[in-house]
């Protein structure tokens, strides 16, 4: 079979970097399997509890880069309560005990103790990334720790993380002997920041690269770093709010026309407007504009810097701009890839939220758009209709309609046909949210169509079992399967168990499933870990004499190859 | 399809004013709106967790209440740090219409209110009145120059005005935060009693 030596092929699989490719290579035969495993150095963990880090070593023992995610994803919107799990010590502990090189770690959605983070600090010698997104559970003094100890330190990346900000120093803990940042995003640190201590840690850093500060750093302090770090590509502005003709304003302009290799600009919160014209001179080299905090910016000011954005190829914002300010962003950005709009009156309609003329004017005049995320008041079947005509490339579709069940505006019907025709022209799309008044019908859809579809997220959608059918029997990818508030039940859930081996996972909340149809399923799938999640009932649901049929409220399960999990708190019920 | 004949109210999730037990009939019109599309799933449906099945009859099209959207859990689908992160602009800095800071020499602590549910500088007199139970600001509003205390606000350009001056209109678009200061530290600041320059 092989007419090359070991080391042949293993140079050719350094040219294989992506975790799909290099989970193919290792299933072609045992001799690929051995050299693959033992010249991976990323592994990719889309569910920490579907593996432990022992076999993982065992398997991949010359392991640089691990990647892992633990709450399920509707855990962003508070339906998981805290203490799920996902916890990143006792990784933290197998890997250090194992002495294995470790130089990136990235973690999503996982509990992170100061404890974690401080043994990671001490742990690997040539630790060089950490970047952490919505996690939670440490505070200033962990990342004094990795400040501290890691002395070859390129990425420390914050992403709207819940950290307990003990105001304490620990910027100044980086080293003076520390300058291989490239990478340095705190903005989701709500305290006060040692602005001596930020600026001499940006002017030793030659390579940073991305700067993200945090809304204690005033408008002065950016200046002075910006002219520090003119090489900046990457730039996440902090507070920005100032006097438009006072001095630091002035020395904010001249040191942004220095930085012509920004391409990115994300932050401005507690933007005072006006100022903005302060980046107009480089937004002709921008490729990515963040303006989704910023809440101060309205109308016209956005409007006049999107104008400038010609290169955009990334654009996230509020709901704020109107459809009249999409238009412009669909005259303007002719390179938009991904687009996301988010509301920004939470609580209420606001008068200049978005509708569906936005989203078809976006699509009319952005032909290469393959993502989106749009927050709307309304919709109708025709405009998605159009924008599937408009652009049949999309791989990420995510429509959000504030108002639960509402139907299509004009003709009330529900918009079974406007997704639908999403789905059967977008031949490659991977990821899809629904909203709004739908049926069965839109997952027969689906099912026929969404080939490549590898996640759904449903809500208050459908109408009887055969929705969810249509999507399990129709969509061979699926790998993510969310659901909540929909009237889907046990017959769904049991018809094809073995289908649950090629998901990732299945989250079902406020749903028809009830106690034993779940412990149905976990008998027949003893692979899968069945997890009822109960936090008003802890164990009441059994006490209960309706037991069997009483309904679930919510049901989480993932295929996994080492069993029931010892983390789970008390109610967390696994079946 | 199983919906003729029913009518879109029952399927669609509506919302009423606060006060109609929004909260219960949320959370039952999810079982409620089920149990109505329930057709052949073979599941039980009268073991209705919540106890109660509304026949639909009464679900009302009203206005949709800001308090009640808020009541369904991790709806709209915005991540939480997201949230926490508007509602903050919305609080701080929020320029207008909204809550605003109010504090009054004298008071260790500081209030908060509605500019937008006054109507005008007498509702505001008012209101004023009844947060610091002294009856002296609205008159401060009103005559000026008999008064110990005076109404001041901050702007939108940072600046100290005092309240009164500019229409209503223009007044809650601009006004970030209230003051009410003793005249007394206000004195050699030519203020004039009002009606002098009219």
């Amino acid at each position: 079979m092989n007419y090359f030596p070991d080391e042949v092929i293993e140079h050719v699989f350094d040219f294989v970097t992506s975790h799909k490719d290099r989970n193919a290579i290792s299933l072609v035969c045992k001799s690929w399997y051995k050299i693959e495993r033992y010249s991976r150095q990323k592994v990719f963990i889309g569910n920490c509890y579907a593996i432990n880090p022992e076999r993982l070593l065992r398997r991949f023992p010359c392991l640089k880069s691990l990647t892992l995610k633990g709450k399920p994803h509707f855990a962003d919107f508070n339906l998981v309560p805290h203490e799920w799990g996902g916890f990143v010590l006792p990784w933290i502990e197998a890997l250090a005990r194992s002495r294995v090189g470790l130089e990136e770690l990235r973690l999503k959605r996982m509990v992170v103790t100061d404890e974690s983070l401080e043994l990671l600090s001490r742990s690997f010698v040539n630790f060089k990334s950490l970047v952490l997104v919505s996690c939670e559970g440490f505070t200033t003094d962990g990342l004094a720790s990795i400040a501290a100890n890691c002395r070859h330190l390129r990425d420390l990346d914050l992403q709207e993380n819940e950290i307990d900000d003990h105001r304490g120093q620990w910027l100044s803990c980086f080293p003076d002997t520390c300058t291989t940042l490239v990478t340095l995003n705190f903005a989701c640190l709500e305290g006060e920041t040692n602005l001596v201590a930020l600026e001499r840690l940006v002017a030793r850093s030659p390579n940073l690269k991305s700067l993200k500060l945090n809304r204690a750093v005033p408008l002065d302090a950016l200046a002075r770093l910006m002219v520090c770090a003119p090489q900046i590509v990457d730039l996440g502005v902090g507070s920005y709010e100032n006097d438009p003709d006072s001095e630091s304003y002035m020395k904010l302009k001249a040191a942004v026309k220095k930085c012509t290799s920004l391409r990115s600009l994300s932050g401005f919160l507690e933007a005072a407007p006006h100022c903005l014209s302060a980046f107009h001179p480089i937004c002709h080299n921008l490729t990515s504009l963040n303006l989704s905090y910023a809440a101060e910016i309205h109308g016209s000011h956005l409007i006049k810097l999107i104008q400038h954005c010609k290169k955009l190829q990334r654009l996230w914002i509020l709901d704020s701009i109107g459809d009249k300010g999409l238009e412009v962003v669909a005259s303007t950005c002719k390179e938009l890839q991904e687009l996301r709009v988010f509301p920004s009156d939470l609580l209420g309609g606001g008068n200049t939220a978005v509708t569906e003329e936005g989203l078809v004017a976006i699509s009319a005049g952005c032909p290469k758009l393959h993502s989106i995320l749009y927050f709307c008041q309304q919709m109708t079947n025709a405009a998605l209709v159009t924008v599937a005509k408009n652009c049949p490339n999309f791989i990420r579709f995510r429509l959000c309609i504030l108002e639960p069940n509402k139907p299509d505006h004009v003709t009330s019907q529900p918009l079974d046909e406007g997704f639908g025709a999403i789905v059967k022209a977008c031949k490659s799309l991977r990821r899809l949210s629904l909203s709004g008044l739908l049926t069965d019908q839109v997952f027969l859809y689906i099912g026929m169509y969404a080939n490549q579809l590898e996640m759904l997220s449903i809500a208050f959608a459908g109408d009887t079992d055969k929705g969810m059918l249509y999507v399990l029997n129709g969509c061979k990818k699926m790998k993510k399967l969310e659901i909540r508030d929909s009237p889907f039940g046990d017959t769904a859930l049991l018809a094809d168990v073995s289908k649950y081996e090629t998901m990732r996972s299945l989250w079902m909340s406020s749903c028809e499933v009830t106690l034993s149809g779940c412990k149905k399923l976990a008998q027949k799938a003893p692979w899968l870990n069945v997890e009822i999640i109960n936090e008003n009932d802890n164990n009441r649901m059994e006490e209960n004499g309706h037991e069997g049929r009483q309904k679930v409220d919510k049901l989480y399960l993932y295929r996994t190859v080492v069993g029931t999990r010892m983390d789970a708190p008390p109610f967390v019920w696994i079946l | 399809m199983e919906k003729e004949g029913l009518g879109l109210e029952i399927t669609e999730l509506r919302l009423g004013l606060p006060g109609r037990d929004v909260a219960e009939k949320m959370m039952m019109k999810k079982r409620a709106f089920t149990e109505m599309n329930m057709t052949s799933s073979g599941s039980n449906s009268d073991q209705c967790e919540s106890g109660v099945v509304s026949s639909g009859g009464d679900v009302e099209k009203v206005n949709d209440s800001p308090a009640a959207k808020s009541q369904v859990v991790g709806w709209p689908p915005v991540c939480s740090y997201r949230r926490k992160n508007s509602c903050k602009e919305a609080s701080t800095t929020k320029v207008g219409l909204g809550y605003v800071k109010v504090s009054m020499d004298g008071v260790p602590y500081l209030r908060k209110m509605d500019l937008g549910s006054s109507q005008g500088y007498d509702d505001l007199a008012f209101a004023l009145d009844k947060l610091f139970g002294f009856r002296g600001i609205g008159v401060a509003l009103k005559d000026g120059d008999n008064c110990e205390y005076v109404t001041i606000y901050e702007d939108k350009d940072g600046d100290w005005m005092l309240a009164g001056d500019v229409p209503w209109g223009m007044f809650i678009e601009s006004c970030k935060r209230l003051r009410i200061m003793k005249r007394s530290d206000a004195s050699g600041f030519g203020l004039q009693p009002r009606g002098v320059d009219e």
